[in-house]
């Protein structure tokens, strides 16, 4: 049943993406969480999100570029994390990281899927004008909405799959290297660490790396002020 | 202008899925079309220039999603004279011919590149510093200014045709997307710092964090693609904890 929640979501996220609405509702901030929950942890989708969502910052299709596919990744390591978490019980960090880990592919995989999709959707311009040019305007708008198809598919299908393995191939490394642990949480401080500098890198602005820089010190220097004073 | 609200309302609807069809050739000709089917079905009410209508609507379009709400307006606005006799067929498709280009270019710098990760890292900063209250209202409020501007531009669009260009101008939006994308940077910040001030292991993990902080903005700088780099930090990591005994055995 939470696969198939899982699919839901990510099939409906993959849609949201480029197709219907746009309205961050397919960003991992806001699928991690959602895909976590189908699967019973919202928790773990929540901070997996929030990390994704910085390192996907600048994930954004302009002109003829197009970009990493953040949403069936995020969905594929959410709902991977969601039960590596469940199984390891208090390793979700560890969890997540190796969700990660192996994940990440899955957005590249889903830019070459989107770029094939792109192609396909050719048919559907020819056929709307054949309709079109029959007298069936009906039929020749419903062309446009048959494009939604594909992402949906292909979204709900990869996810609750990649999912799947995911969590199975975590929690396999974790019971047989339970060391791996504690050093997997560290890996994961990093990768969160570089996802905040992608998230900067990301703004197109001169002036971002002052910015970013400056908060993160003043920041750090309020919180280790706040601890001497504790 | 005569078209029923109701009409206008379905246009918006519909103008959501601006990109369900997206292709090389024509991009988002499919979504155009179908988005101001309904205007064209109460602005011709005969079926063979409806149709017609619609084929002119068929051609090469690309803008950015929010921004082409304006075109659209603007389109039903020109189609409304074509249909009254004042103006030729091919006056809709100057107007989206010139507009699309520059409206694109608009829309990515504000919406793409400022707006969006500015409530990214925002929803970001606040999921880690206080959980899903803030995801909510970072998305809640995200929406609610996307969906009025892609409101706002359909409507004044279909008012003012042309003079749409006015109103965008108005909104002066390349000027509020780099202070936009200052205060992402500074969301972006804080919350590095506290992805640094929570990492596991601590002083090696705080230092090991700041460290991938710093090197991986500079390889990015340096054009470095970001999931190898991901592996990388992901790996020092582990390489840290093993080789200084965090984990323990």
């Amino acid at each position: 049943m939470g696969l198939l929640a899982l699919a839901a979501v990510a099939g409906l996220a993959a849609v949201e993406r480029r197709g219907f609405l746009q309205a961050m509702l397919s960003r991992p901030v806001m699928l991690g969480p959602l895909c976590g929950l189908a699967l019973g942890d919202g928790g773990t989708g929540l901070f997996l999100g929030a990390t994704l969502e910085l390192l996907f910052l600048g994930a954004v299709s302009l002109g003829a570029s197009m970009a990493l596919h953040e949403t069936v990744a995020t969905a594929a390591i959410a709902g991977g994390a969601a039960i590596a978490g469940q199984r390891l019980g208090g390793q979700a960090v560890a969890g997540a990281a190796l969700a990660v880990a192996l994940g990440l592919p899955l957005a590249l995989a889903g830019r070459l899927s989107e770029a094939a999709f792109d192609r396909s959707n050719q048919r559907l311009d020819e056929r709307a004008r054949r309709l079109l040019l029959a007298g069936d305007v009906r039929g020749a708008m419903r062309c446009n909405l048959l494009g939604l198809a594909a992402p949906f598919s292909l979204s709900a299908l990869l996810a609750p799959l990649g999912a799947v393995a995911i969590g199975a191939a975590a929690t396999a490394v974790l019971g047989a290297f339970p060391h791996l642990a504690r050093p997997l949480e560290l890996g994961f401080a990093a990768f969160a660490a570089l996802a905040c500098a992608a998230a900067a890198r990301a703004l197109r602005s001169a002036r971002a790396p002052f910015f970013f820089f400056g908060s993160a010190a003043g920041a750090l220097a309020a919180l280790a002020l706040g601890r001497l004073h504790r | 202008m005569s078209l029923a609200p109701r009409t206008l309302a379905r246009v918006f609807w519909r103008c959501l899925f601006l990109q369900a069809a997206w292709n090389p050739r024509g991009m988002q000709n499919l979504g155009f079309a179908y988005a101001i089917d309904p205007a064209l079905r109460e602005l011709y009410p005969e079926p063979a220039a409806r149709q017609a209508a619609l084929v002119r609507h068929l051609g090469f379009f690309n803008s950015h999603p929010y921004m082409a709400a304006a075109i659209v307006g603007g389109a039903i606005h020109h189609e409304e004279r074509v249909a009254r006799g004042e103006e030729a067929a091919d006056q809709p498709l100057a107007y989206k011919a010139t507009l699309q280009g520059p409206l694109a270019a608009v829309g990515d710098g504000f919406f793409w590149t400022a707006l969006r990760p500015l409530f990214g890292a925002a929803a970001a900063l606040g999921v880690l510093a206080l959980g899903w209250p803030a995801l909510l209202a970072a998305v809640l409020l995200y929406n609610a200014v996307h969906l009025w501007l892609r409101y706002r531009l359909l409507r004044d669009g279909y008012l003012h045709g042309d003079e749409v260009v006015l109103d965008i101008r108005a909104l002066c939006l390349p000027a509020w997307a780099d202070r936009v994308r200052l205060l992402a940077a500074v969301m972006a910040g804080l919350a590095a710092a506290l992805v640094v001030d929570r990492a596991a292991g601590g002083t090696a993990g705080a230092l090991l964090s700041a460290g991938a902080a710093v090197a991986g903005f500079l390889l990015l700088g340096r054009r470095a693609p970001l999931l190898p780099l991901a592996y990388a930090a992901l790996l020092a990591g582990v390489a840290v904890g093993l080789l200084s005994g965090v984990g323990g055995s």
